[in-house]
C-alpha cells in the first residue's frame, strides 16, 4: 500500500510543479518531438561516396564502411547488407579501425573524410566504442577536421597511433602523428611538420609494431583554388615506435612532393609501395622498395596510378601475396606482377577510394567508390554493388505538388533524379527517374507544366526536360555580345517564379532572367559579385597536379530568391559574400552586406530565403567553412536588408547550409547544418536538434511541402529524409504545455482507395524507403510521459458508441496514434482451418468521429473527420450500397459463427443418444465449415463459411461498389445460409433438448 | 492528511534522488522497492498475461504464460483456433506451424539460447550477480522526452549462427520513479539482424501488491511500433504441464543429449 501511495504521489505530485516551472523556462523542443520521426527514402541505387573500408581480423562476415557523408555502416553478412552504427555523431568519416586484440568489442572511428575534393565535409574528432559499435565515446581531436588512419598495435591494445591530416582550408597545428599508451585516454604528438602539412597516410610493419611509415602532405584548399604539394611533403620512417623519424627518399624524384601513399606488404614487410605526386609527370606514380624503405625504384606512371592524387591515393597489398597490388583511382587498378603493370578493376561506379581483401580468400574484395560499396568474388574482375546503402549526397532538393508529391534533386557525381514520396510496397530503387547527367545540383519543377529543369557542374548543361513527351533540350544562358565571360559556380543557382510560371532565373556573376523557360535570356543585373580577379585563376589550381575541373570557380552568384509577395523583389547571394536586393525587378540593386555585422568579409552566402509572411523579410545563411570558419551564421531582415539580426543561438553546432521558414507560424524555422537538423519554436531565440531517426548528417537543403506539411531534407550522405506533417509544431506554446492533454488540430483524413501492386522482388537486399502512414492520425501532446496507471484510447461515433480501441502513445510531447478507419474483424465460425477472408476489417463510413482518451479517471475528447477518396469516383448512393452490403456480409459472417457455435453445443449434448441426429448435424456442419485439411496446399473444398467470408472480403477490399456479379453471388450464399438456418432449427427441435443453455449472441461476440 | 504528508515526502525524496549520483545497484534496488519489493517479486511462481495486439486493423488476442522454472507459452486465438507459439517446457522450444497448424520444434540454437533465459523470471535483474550477469550504469539518456538512467545488462553469451556472441541489453529507468520505460537490444538473427529492437513500457498497474507494465510497444528503433495492451495479469496461474509438452506426431529418432 505504501508503494501505491508513493507512486501515486509521484504521478500526481510532479505535475503542478512541472507546469509552474513553465512560466520561467523556455520550452525545450527537444523533449517534445515525441512521435515526430524522420523517415528515410534513399535513394540507394546510386549510393554515395565511401572513404574507408575495414575488415574484421578474424570474422569474415563482418565488414565496415566508413562513408564520406553517411556515417559508419556495418555488415554482418559478408557485405550483402549493411546497417548504420554511428548515427548520433558526425557522419563524415576518415578512418575506421578495429582493435585486432579485441575485434568484437573495440572500434575506433576517426571523423572527417580525407579525399579532399571541393565538396568534402568536416570531422569533429576521434571516437571509440568498447561494445562493438552500440555506444560511442569521444576521445578528443576536436579540431582535427580529418583523420586519415588509426592503427592499434596488434600485440598491445593500449598502444594506438592516429594520423591526423588536419584542416583543409586553414592553418592548424592539430596535425601529424599522435600516439597513445593508454588506449586513447591521453595522446602525445610524435610527428609534426608545420601548420599546413598533415599526415596523409600511416602504416605499421605487421611484424614489428615499432616500425612506422608516415606520409606527410603539404596541402591547402580555398573557395577558388587548390594546392597539393610543397617542400614539406615527405615520407618518414620510425623504428622506435614514433620517438624519432627519418625521411626515406633514396630513389625519390627531386623537388617538391605532393600526396604520397604508403603500404607495407603484410606477407613480407621488407616490401613497401608508395605512390608519389611529383613535379615532373615522368617521375610520378608507383615506387617500390624491397629493403623496407632504404631504396626505392619507380615502376609505373600510368594514368590510373597518377590521376588526381588528392582524391585517389590508396594502395592496398594482397595480405597473402606481396606482388598483388591494388590502387584507388578513376576506375581502380590492379597489378599481379609486383607493380610493374596494371589493369583496370572490373566495371563499377567511377572514383575508387579504398579496397579491402577478405581475410581468408583474396578472390573476395570489397571496394569503396563514389557510388557506394562493391563486392567482387573473382579477384576484382566482376564487381557487384551493395544495394542497401542509402548514402546519396544531395546538393539541393525541391518538391512539386503532385499526388503523391515528388522530390527532385542533384547528387555529387551521380546526376539528377526525381522520385515519389510514397509508392506501392515502399519507395524502391525502380521508383527513381534519372533526369540529368554529370554531377547533379539544383533541380526544379516548372510550377504548372510537367517540365523539369536540371543542370550539371558549372551550368555546362542546363536541361529542360518535358516529362510527358520525353523531350530534352539544353537552355543554359550563353555568352552574349557586350558582356564579360560568364562565371558560373560549380553548383549554379536557378529559380522559378510563383508569379510567372514560365519565368526561369539563372545566376552567373549576373542574374539572368527568361520569360520563356530558358529559350530567351535577359541579363537583369550588373556583376553582383566582388569580381575579385585574384579568385578567378582556376587554371592554376591543383598544385603539382593541375586540377581545373571547374569545381573552384568563384566570384559567382550562389543563391536566388524571388519574393512570393512581389515579383520585383529579388534577393541574390554570392559565394564571395554579397547580399544583393532589388525591389524593382532588377533595375537597381543594393548590396546590403555592410549592414550585416559579425560575419567576416567575403563569407559565402549559401542561401537566401524570401519570407512567405512579409514582403520586406528575408533570411540569409552565411557559410565560412572554406576559410576554416566553422561558425553557424544565419541572419534575418525585416526591412529589405537595411538591418540584419543574428538568429543563431548557442544551441547550434556546425555551420549552416540552409534555412526553411514555416508557412504558417513565422516563429517556427528549420535549420540545415553540417551536423543535422535544428528547429526553433521562437524565431531563433533557442534551437533544438531534431534527433528522432535523424542522423547528424549534413543537411544541404530543406523544403516544406505545402499540402502535406512534410519537411523534406536533401542530405549530403543519407539521401532524402522526410518528417511527415510537422503541423503539430505550429501549435506548441506554454499555454498548451500547461494542459493535461492537448489534441492537435488535423485536416480531414482521406480514406485512401488508391492502391497498387508492389512486386517485392529484390527487397531482401535492396534499400526500400518507408512510406508515410495512410491512417487517420490522432495527435496529442502530453506534458509528461504516462508511465503509471491505465491509459486508453477509443474511437467512438458521435453517439458515444465504441468503434475501435487503439493503443495510445505515452511519450512526453507529441504522440501520434494511427487508426486505419476500420472496425474489428468479424467473429468467424470455428473450423478446422482459417477462413482468410474473415481476417478483413471493414472500413467505417465517412463522417465525424470522436477520439476519447482516458487517463486514470479523466477523459479527454477530440473530434476528427474522415472523408472519402474522390479518385474512385463513387456517388454517395454507391458508397451507401458498398457499406450496407459489406456490413450485411459482416453480420452474416458473425451469424454463421454463432450458428456453428450453437450446432457444436447441440452436438456436445446429443452425442451417442441419437445417432441419426448426430449424423445429420455433422452432415450439416460439413456444409458450413471446413472440417479437414490445412491452410496451404492441403486445404479442403471451401464450404459456406469460406464462400461467405471470401465474398465479404472481396467487397470490403474493393474500392468500388459491389458489382452485379458479386450481388448475384451474395444471393446464392444468402439462400444457402437461410436453408442452413432452417435445417438447423429442424434438427434442434428433433433433438428435444432439455435445459440447453448456451451463450447469447452478444456474449458469444464478446468472448 | 496522511496522504498529503506522503505526497510531500515523496516529492522531496524524488528530488533528492534526482540530484544524487546513482549507482546501478541503487537504481535497481529502488526499482524493486518501488514496484513492490524484491522479496515479493521473488515469491512469484508464474504469470498469465492476457493481451491484445492490433495488426493493421486486425485485433489478435494473446495469452502469455511464464513460469519461474523457465516454462513459457503464448496462445494466439485466430477464429476460435488456438495456436501455440514460443512454447518451452524447459528443454524443448516449439510452436504451431501456421499452414499445417501442427507443432514443430525450433532449431537447436534458438532453443539453447532460450534455455539460458530460464533463470530470468520474473525479472533478469533479480540476483543478477549470483547469475553471473554484469550490470553497468552508462549515464543518462532521454527516451520519450523523459530523462532516464541507461543501464547495460550483460547475460550469458548466446550462440548466433554457430558463433558465440554477448547477450547485451540496455534498460532505460525513468529518473523520477526508477521503473524501466524502455529496453533496447540488437537483433541477432533474421532479416533485421544488426538493427536495434526497442520495447517500451507504460501503464504500470498493481497486481497483488506488485506493479507491472500493462502496455508495451515493440519495433525496430526509429520505425513505427506496434502496441501490445494487457487486459489482465494473473499471478501464479495453474497450468497443466501437458500444455508445454511437445506433441510427438512422428516417430523421431531419440536425440542423444550427451552428444552435445
Amino acid at each position: 500500500m505504501k508503494h501505491l501511495l508513493f507512486i501515486m504521489a509521484m504521478c500526481i505530485g510532479l505535475l503542478p510543479i512541472y507546469t509552474n516551472a513553465q512560466d520561467s523556462k523556455p520550452i525545450i523542443a527537444k523533449d517534445l518531438f515525441g512521435d515526430l520521426s524522420a523517415r528515410h527514402i534513399g535513394p540507394a541505387l546510386m549510393s554515395g561516396r565511401i572513404n574507408d573500408m575495414e575488415v574484421h581480423p578474424t570474422n569474415p562476415r563482418i565488414i565496415y564502411a566508413g562513408t564520406a557523408g553517411g556515417g559508419v555502416w556495418k555488415s554482418n553478412n559478408a557485405g550483402t547488407t549493411f546497417n548504420p552504427i554511428f548515427d548520433d555523431y558526425c557522419q563524415s568519416i576518415g578512418a575506421v579501425e578495429i582493435d585486432p586484440n579485441n575485434p568484437d568489442k573495440v572500434i575506433y572511428v576517426g571523423t572527417g573524410e580525407t579525399w579532399t575534393r571541393n565538396s568534402v565535409s568536416v570531422g569533429d574528432g576521434l571516437y571509440k566504442s568498447t561494445d562493438g559499435g552500440t555506444n560511442w565515446k569521444k576521445l578528443g581531436f576536436d579540431k582535427s577536421e580529418r583523420i586519415a588512419n588509426i592503427i592499434v598495435n596488434p600485440n598491445n591494445s593500449d598502444e594506438v597511433y592516429v594520423a591526423v591530416l588536419g584542416a583543409l582550408w586553414s592553418d592548424s597545428d592539430e596535425r601529424g602523428v599522435y600516439k597513445s599508451l593508454d588506449a586513447g585516454a591521453t595522446w602525445s604528438k610524435v610527428l609534426y611538420v608545420d601548420e599546413s602539412t598533415g599526415c596523409a597516410d600511416l602504416a605499421m610493419d605487421p611484424n614489428n609494431p615499432d616500425i612506422l611509415y608516415a606520409s606527410m602532405w603539404e596541402f591547402r584548399r580555398t573557395g577558388w583554388s587548390f594546392n597539393s604539394g610543397g617542400d614539406k611533403s615527405a615520407l618518414y620512417k620510425s623504428i622506435d615506435g614514433g620517438k624519432s623519424w627519418n625521411k626515406i627518399h633514396n630513389g625519390f624524384p627531386e623537388g617538391k612532393l605532393g600526396r604520397l601513399a604508403i603500404a607495407v606488404a603484410p606477407s613480407d614487410s621488407n616490401i613497401l609501395y608508395t605512390v608519389i605526386e611529383a613535379e615532373k609527370d615522368s617521375k610520378k606514380g608507383l615506387y617500390r622498395s624491397d629493403d623496407a624503405g632504404k631504396s626505392w625504384k619507380q615502376l609505373n606512371n600510368d594514368f590510373g596510378l597518377t590521376v588526381r592524387p588528392f582524391y585517389f591515393s590508396r594502395i592496398v597489398v594482397d595480405p597473402r601475396n606481396p606482388d598483388v597490388v591494388v590502387k584507388g583511382g578513376l576506375s581502380g587498378s590492379i597489378s599481379r606482377d609486383g607493380g610493374k603493370t596494371f589493369k583496370g578493376l572490373g566495371r563499377m561506379h567511377a572514383d575508387i577510394h579504398d579496397i579491402v581483401f577478405d581475410i581468408n580468400d583474396s578472390d573476395r574484395m570489397y571496394v569503396g567508390t563514389d557510388g557506394g560499396v562493391y563486392r567482387s568474388w573473382n579477384g576484382g574482375t566482376t564487381m557487384e554493388i551493395v544495394e542497401n546503402l542509402p548514402l546519396s549526397q544531395f546538393y539541393h532538393i525541391s518538391v512539386d505538388n503532385e499526388e503523391p508529391y515528388n522530390i527532385y534533386g542533384g547528387l555529387q557525381d551521380n546526376g539528377s533524379w526525381y522520385g515519389p514520396s510514397t509508392s506501392s510496397g515502399g519507395i524502391n530503387a525502380r521508383d527513381w527517374n534519372s533526369i540529368g547527367g554529370g554531377d547533379g545540383f539544383r533541380v526544379l519543377r516548372h510550377p504548372t507544366k510537367k517540365i523539369i529543369y536540371s543542370e550539371m557542374q558549372g551550368a555546362a548543361n542546363v536541361w529542360r526536360y518535358d516529362v510527358e513527351n520525353k523531350l530534352i533540350k539544353t537552355v543554359q544562358p550563353l555568352p552574349k555580345k557586350g558582356h564579360a565571360k560568364l562565371r558560373f559556380n560549380w553548383n549554379p543557382p536557378m529559380a522559378v517564379s510563383e508569379h510567372q510560371p514560365d519565368r526561369f532565373y539563372m545566376g552567373s556573376q549576373f542574374l539572368h532572367k527568361s520569360e520563356d523557360m530558358g529559350d530567351t535570356w535577359t541579363i537583369i543585373s550588373p556583376d553582383l559579385t566582388t569580381n575579385d580577379k585574384s579568385k578567378q585563376n582556376q587554371e592554376g589550381s591543383g598544385g603539382l597536379s593541375m586540377d581545373n575541373s571547374g569545381a573552384e570557380n568563384h566570384t559567382t552568384i550562389f543563391t536566388i530568391a524571388e519574393s512570393p509577395f512581389d515579383e520585383n523583389v529579388i534577393w541574390v547571394g554570392t559565394d564571395d559574400g554579397n547580399v544583393q536586393v532589388t525591389t524593382n525587378g532588377g533595375k537597381t540593386w543594393t548590396n546590403t552586406i555592410a549592414n550585416v555585422s559579425g560575419v567576416p568579409a567575403n563569407t559565402w552566402v549559401y542561401h537566401i530565403e524570401a519570407s512567405v509572411h512579409d514582403k520586406a523579410t528575408a533570411y540569409a545563411v552565411f557559410e565560412g567553412h572554406t576559410t576554416g570558419d566553422m561558425t553557424p551564421y544565419t541572419y534575418k531582415t525585416t526591412d529589405y536588408g537595411k538591418t540584419w539580426t543574428n538568429i543563431i543561438s548557442d544551441d547550434v553546432v556546425g555551420f549552416v547550409r540552409n534555412i526553411q521558414e514555416d508557412y504558417v507560424n513565422p516563429d517556427l524555422l528549420y535549420l540545415g547544418t553540417e551536423f543535422g537538423l535544428y528547429i526553433t519554436l521562437n524565431g531563433g531565440k533557442s534551437w533544438s536538434k531534431f534527433t528522432k531517426n535523424m542522423p547528424s548528417v549534413a543537411v544541404h537543403f530543406i523544403d516544406l511541402q505545402k499540402r502535406t506539411n512534410d519537411l523534406v531534407m536533401g542530405t549530403h550522405g543519407r539521401g532524402i529524409i522526410i518528417i511527415d506533417d510537422i503541423s503539430p509544431l505550429r501549435e506548441i506554446s506554454p499555454e498548451i504545455m500547461s494542459k493535461k492533454v492537448h489534441f492537435f488540430t488535423s485536416k480531414p483524413t482521406v480514406m485512401k482507395d488508391q492502391s497498387g501492386f508492389s512486386g517485392n522482388f529484390g527487397a531482401e537486399t535492396q534499400f526500400v524507403g518507408r512510406n508515410p502512414s495512410k491512417a487517420a492520425q490522432i495527435k496529442y501532446l502530453l506534458p509528461k510521459r504516462h508511465t503509471f496507471g491505465k491509459m486508453t484510447l477509443e474511437i467512438q461515433d458521435m453517439d458515444g458508441k465504441k468503434i475501435a480501441s487503439l493503443g495510445p502513445g505515452k511519450s512526453k510531447g507529441i504522440n501520434i496514434v494511427n487508426w486505419n478507419y476500420t472496425i474489428k474483424q468479424p467473429k468467424v465460425a470455428k473450423g478446422k482451418t482459417f477462413s482468410f477472408g474473415g481476417f478483413t476489417s471493414p472500413r467505417v463510413k465517412a463522417g465525424i468521429y470522436k477520439a476519447v482518451l482516458t487517463k486514470g479517471k479523466e477523459t479527454f475528447e477530440h473530434n476528427f473527420e474522415l472523408v472519402y477518396d474522390e479518385h474512385s469516383g463513387l456517388s454517395s448512393q454507391d458508397r451507401e450500397l458498398k457499406y450496407d452490403t459489406t456490413m450485411k456480409m459482416y453480420n452474416m459472417t458473425q451469424d454463421l459463427a454463432y450458428l456453428v457455435y450453437e450446432l457444436d453445443a447441440v452436438l456436445d449434448v446429443v452425442t451417442n443418444k441419437n445417432k441419426k441426429i448426430v449424423a445429420s448435424l455433422n452432415d450439416l456442419k460439413e456444409t458450413l465449415v471446413i472440417t479437414t485439411g490445412d491452410n496451404y496446399v492441403g486445404s479442403a473444398e471451401p464450404q459456406l463459411r469460406e464462400k461467405m467470408a471470401d465474398l465479404y472480403s472481396k467487397i470490403a477490399n474493393s474500392y468500388d461498389k459491389p458489382s452485379n456479379a458479386e450481388l448475384d453471388n451474395l444471393s446464392i450464399i444468402e439462400e444457402r445460409f437461410n436453408k442452413a438456418k432452417t435445417d438447423f432449427a429442424k434438427l434442434k427441435k428433433k433433438a428435444r433438448l432439455k435445459d440447453f443453455k448456451i451463450k447469447t449472441f452478444e456474449e458469444f461476440l464478446k468472448d | 492528511m496522511k496522504t498529503l504528508k506522503l505526497v510531500l515526502v515523496a516529492l522531496v525524496f524524488s528530488f533528492t534522488t534526482h540530484i544524487n549520483a546513482q549507482t546501478a545497484d541503487e537504481i535497481i534496488n529502488t526499482y524493486f522497492e518501488n514496484i513492490g519489493g524484491l522479496e515479493n517479486l521473488k515469491k512469484i511462481e508464474g504469470m498469465k498475461m492476457t493481451a491484445k495486439v492490433n495488426n493493421g486493423g486486425m485485433e489478435i488476442p494473446l495469452e502469455i504464460y511464464q513460469f519461474k522454472d523457465g516454462k513459457q507459452l503464448t496462445i494466439i486465438n485466430f477464429q476460435g483456433k488456438e495456436l501455440k507459439q514460443g512454447v518451452f517446457d524447459g528443454e524443448t522450444l516449439w510452436g504451431h506451424n501456421f499452414m499445417t497448424m501442427k507443432a514443430e520444434k525450433n532449431d537447436a540454437e534458438t532453443t539453447a539460447n532460450m534455455k539460458l533465459n530460464s533463470n530470468d523470471f520474473p525479472d533478469p535483474f533479480i540476483d543478477y550477480k549470483e547469475k553471473g550477469y554484469n550490470v553497468e550504469l552508462l549515464g543518462n539518456e532521454t527516451i520519450d522526452g523523459t530523462e532516464t538512467f541507461k543501464i547495460k545488462l550483460t547475460k550469458e553469451p548466446i550462440t548466433v549462427d554457430g558463433v558465440e556472441e554477448a547477450d547485451v541489453s540496455f534498460y532505460f529507468f525513468d529518473v523520477d520513479n526508477f521503473v524501466p520505460i524502455a529496453v533496447q537490444t540488437e537483433i541477432k538473427s533474421g532479416q533485421g539482424k544488426g538493427m536495434t529492437l526497442e520495447i517500451t513500457f507504460s501503464d504500470y498497474q498493481e497486481v497483488e501488491g506488485l506493479y507491472f507494465p500493462f502496455s508495451m510497444t515493440r519495433g525496430v528503433k526509429g520505425q513505427p511500433r506496434s502496441p501490445i495492451t494487457m487486459t489482465s495479469i494473473e499471478l501464479n496461474p495453474v497450468v497443466d504441464d501437458a500444455e508445454f509438452e511437445f506433441p510427438e506426431e512422428t516417430e523421431t529418432v531419440p536425440t542423444d543429449d550427451n552428444k552435445n
